[in-house]
């Protein structure tokens, strides 16, 4: 036994270079790598490809014609007509569930792009420029006080309703939450040293923001936008179910999921698969969102 | 003694509260359920539906309607006499008659009640229904002469509608503006008790009542009390008839009729009379609806029979005419002239007029796009009718863009020039009605939204209106039909039928459906517990 470690100790005292000082740094374990270490984080993130990669190659996967009613065969039950059945204008409800995903993903796609970027811009400048501040941020709390359905019936009674009224109604109601989120990081981030350091150089205002406030508050807006999808996808289908967002013949999950309330005790199927499907797709976005947010904050990082 | 009597009263209270159930439950009102309810109760301040239905049973006309929806009975009036020349009808009043608070109706009443109908100063959205009037008088108590500036052939069937209801002056004049929303008197078979908007209406038997009009076996009414409750979710009422929360209802969704029919002690009747048409109206003079072609081709893409067959599962009716076969004056000629369904003829038609399909199937002539905005109610139907269509359309290369709008806007909207077609329903008596109030050129924009404006048409409509000559009426007003139908001016597309579904606590229910109303005065109803 003891002569074991004799030779270990040996060995290693033999075989290791002299300690740098890399190896004084703890080596935290990489997103990816946390994220992979999450079986729910996978689970959520192969989901999410799939609901993406359905969405986008809809028109290729389909099949039929999504647009293309057959009234002699309205409500077929799920496997009575096509696996997952007809609704009540005897579309395939397969090929409207992919159709309806893609609209609903770019729905909420186009919200949170819109919305994180002008919440975003008033984020940094509420942020960096300490003068608007106030102004701004108290304008982010008056948009902050309108309920979305609220501004989804103003925009809607305004424009008409349509899919443009919820995405204008749904990037609005998203840009004062990434407003705060991002000022509230950028704070953080301008009162570090190399901040001061790239001020004491000269560096304009635009090429700090861009060089090292965007940057370093990219983890906090990541998190955020997969967060905000998953909410964004269910207010727009709340929205469509109301009536003010796609209309027909336009397939879009909320809307498909009002149209089959009317036969909800008889052919459950048209109401209750795209809510499932709207179900999914916003558990595995938040799932993703929060395996994000914690493997994103160091201090959550073992 | 104060807390003696607290404590008492507290006593009673409970008591009360505890036999309240029990007396409740003997004498349980009957309980109808409908989806929407009306902004108001006065006779000639509403024209909704939801008013008609109630107000048949609160107050009553000096004619009545047969099940048949031609014949005209006594009501009020026990006979009426019409003059050789059509201008004046005299009415024989019934003498047994009273309000509910039990002062006697008279024939000043009558009078009053149709002058304010009438009289333009009261700016009621159906004053037109009554005619040209020149005078309304009564001659001693119970005689009340109506006196036209010109024949007008409907009268009989508009004294018939709830409009026309005899209403009692003081009441009117108390409550005001409250008159049919706080309150209400008149000589119905049911009396007013308390209305809480869109939530129930409730009424009570009127004690007096022994007036009822010939077409019921029994002319008093057989029950208590009758309320009538606003469910606007179609699941939840067909639950609650199911559950026996409620006895009565023609709002049942179509798809649970059949459901309904197999339950044991449920009754599901059919009005084979019932006139509330669906149809598609066209903006003639919007650029593409505007187009003749255009119009006929979408008569001939719109296949009908599959939209009644499957979005009213197999209990609709395809309209195969401008108006209902049923209807008086109905013109089978004319309605032969309407186009059938033919999605090839109709691309044909499209191809030889000049609107040839482009790389994205949808058709154009002269730079102009196939493609037109419809607008109408988002109710049960709508959606699914208008979905129907638009795939059927696609098919031919026309694209109908489909706007539906909830009940509380869509009347604006439907009165504004935005849309280029529209979908409607609606209940009429007579053929003549119905197309003067759409067609009539004095009638845009609305009801006539079509902006149809045609001095053959007009001439035509007057001369029906105005005969004194039934066979002259059916033959201007047939005239009319088959000139509208030649026109494409409207896609008829569906007869709404009336399915009365009762409980087994429920016996005599006979669908009537005159303007909608599909229990009309509910006479000869008995609750059997």
């Amino acid at each position: 036994m003891s002569s074991v470690t004799q030779t270990l100790a040996k060995g290693q005292a033999e075989s290791l270079p002299a300690p740098t000082t890399e190896d004084f740094i703890v080596r935290r374990p990489s997103v990816l790598r946390m994220l992979v270490s999450d079986v729910g984080a996978c689970i959520s993130l192969v989901l999410v490809v799939l609901v993406i990669a359905g969405a986008i190659l809809a028109p290729w996967l389909a099949p039929s014609d999504p647009y293309g009613g057959d009234l002699a065969n309205t409500l077929k039950a799920p496997g009575e007509m096509g696996l997952l059945g007809t609704d009540g204008q005897g579309r395939d409800m397969i090929t409207r569930l992919l159709f309806g995903l893609r609209t609903t993903l770019l729905m909420g796609f186009a919200s949170v792009v819109f919305g994180c970027a002008l919440g975003g811009l008033v984020g940094f400048v509420a942020a960096y420029y300490t003068r608007v501040s106030g102004l701004l941020m108290r304008l982010m709390d008056v948009l902050l006080s309108f309920p979305a359905i609220l501004f989804g019936l103003a925009i809607a009674a305004i424009f008409g309703p349509g899919l443009t009224a919820v995405i204008i109604a749904l990037s609005i109601a998203t840009v004062p939450l990434m407003a705060r989120v991002v000022r509230g990081s950028a704070i953080v981030v301008l009162q570090q040293d190399y901040i001061e350091s790239a001020r004491s150089l000269g560096m304009s205002d635009a090429r700090i923001i861009f060089k090292y406030l965007l940057p370093n508050c990219l983890s906090a807006i990541f998190v955020f936008v997969t967060l905000r999808f998953g909410q964004v996808i269910l207010l727009g289908a709340a929205l469509s179910f109301l009536g003010l967002g796609a209309q027909p013949p336009t397939a879009e999950l909320g809307a498909m999921a009002a149209d089959g309330r009317n036969f909800l005790f008889f052919a459950p199927h048209v109401s209750v698969l795209p809510s499932l499907v709207i179900f999914v797709v916003v558990l595995a976005f938040n799932v993703l969102g929060d395996a994000l947010r914690d493997a994103l904050d160091p201090k959550l990082r073992k | 003694m104060n807390r003696l009597t607290a404590l008492l009263l507290g006593s009673a209270a409970a008591v009360a509260a505890t036999a309240a159930p029990v007396s409740a439950q003997q004498k349980a009102p009957l309980s109808i359920l409908r989806v929407i309810d009306a902004d108001n109760y006065d006779p000639i301040r509403s024209t909704s539906t939801a008013a008609a239905e109630a107000l048949y049973m609160l107050a009553d006309t000096l004619v009545s309607v047969d099940f048949d929806m031609k014949t005209i009975k006594p009501g009020l009036a026990e006979s009426w006499k019409v003059s050789p020349d059509g201008t004046t009808y005299t009415f024989k009043l019934r003498t047994d008659v009273k309000f509910c608070d039990g002062r006697p109706m008279t024939a000043e009443d009558v009078v009053y009640s149709l002058k304010r109908w009438t009289d333009p100063a009261n700016k009621s959205p159906v004053s037109f229904r009554g005619g040209q009037v020149k005078d309304i008088r009564a001659e001693g108590d119970a005689t009340v002469v109506y006196e036209l500036k010109e024949p007008y052939s409907d009268l009989l069937f508009q004294i018939g509608l709830s409009f026309a209801s005899v209403v009692d002056k003081n009441a009117v004049e108390k409550l005001g503006a409250n008159f049919g929303v706080q309150g209400f008197n008149a000589t119905g078979p049911y009396c007013w008790v308390k209305w809480t908007p869109r939530q129930e209406l409730v009424m009570k038997k009127n004690p007096h009542y022994t007036w009822g009009p010939p077409i019921y076996k029994d002319p008093k009414p057989q029950i208590d009390e009758i309320v009538w409750k606003i469910i606007p979710e179609s699941n939840t009422l067909m639950a609650a008839i199911q559950a026996k929360q409620a006895d009565v209802t023609y709002y049942m969704p179509y798809i649970a009729l059949d459901t309904m029919q197999r339950m044991p002690g449920m009754q599901v009747q059919r009005q084979d009379n019932y006139i509330y048409d669906i149809f598609m109206g066209f903006k003639v003079d919007k650029p593409v609806a505007s187009e003749g072609v255009i119009r006929e081709a979408v008569n001939m893409a719109v296949n009908k029979d599959a939209i009644a067959k499957a979005i009213f599962f197999g209990k609709g009716q395809t309209l195969p005419a401008l108006l209902n076969a049923s209807v008086l004056d109905f013109d089978k000629d004319a309605a032969a002239k309407m186009p059938k369904y033919d999605p090839a003829a109709a691309a044909k038609l499209l191809d030889a007029a000049g609107w040839k399909a482009g790389a994205d199937g949808l058709r154009e002539k002269d730079g102009k796009k196939a493609t037109f905005t419809v607008y109408g109610i988002r109710n049960d139907v709508n959606p699914r009718i208008t979905e129907a269509m638009q795939a059927d359309l696609r098919k031919v290369g026309i694209d109908m863009k489909i706007q539906l709008w909830d009940a509380t806007v869509a009347w604006g909207k439907l009165a504004t020039q935005e849309f280029d077609a529209f979908v409607m329903a609606y209940p009429y008596v007579t053929a003549t009605e119905a197309l003067n109030l759409y067609f009539n050129s004095r009638q845009a924009p609305t009801p006539n939204r079509m902006n149809w404006k045609d001095a053959k048409t007009d001439e035509m409509l007057k001369a029906a209106a105005t005969a004194v000559d039934a066979d002259k009426r059916k033959q201007a007003i047939g005239a009319v039909q088959a000139q509208l139908t030649e026109a494409n001016v409207w896609v008829p597309l569906v007869s709404q039928p009336l399915w009365v579904v009762s409980g087994d606590r429920v016996e005599g229910v006979r669908a009537h459906g005159v303007y909608g109303a599909g229990l009309y005065k509910g006479l000869d109803i008995k609750l059997k517990r």
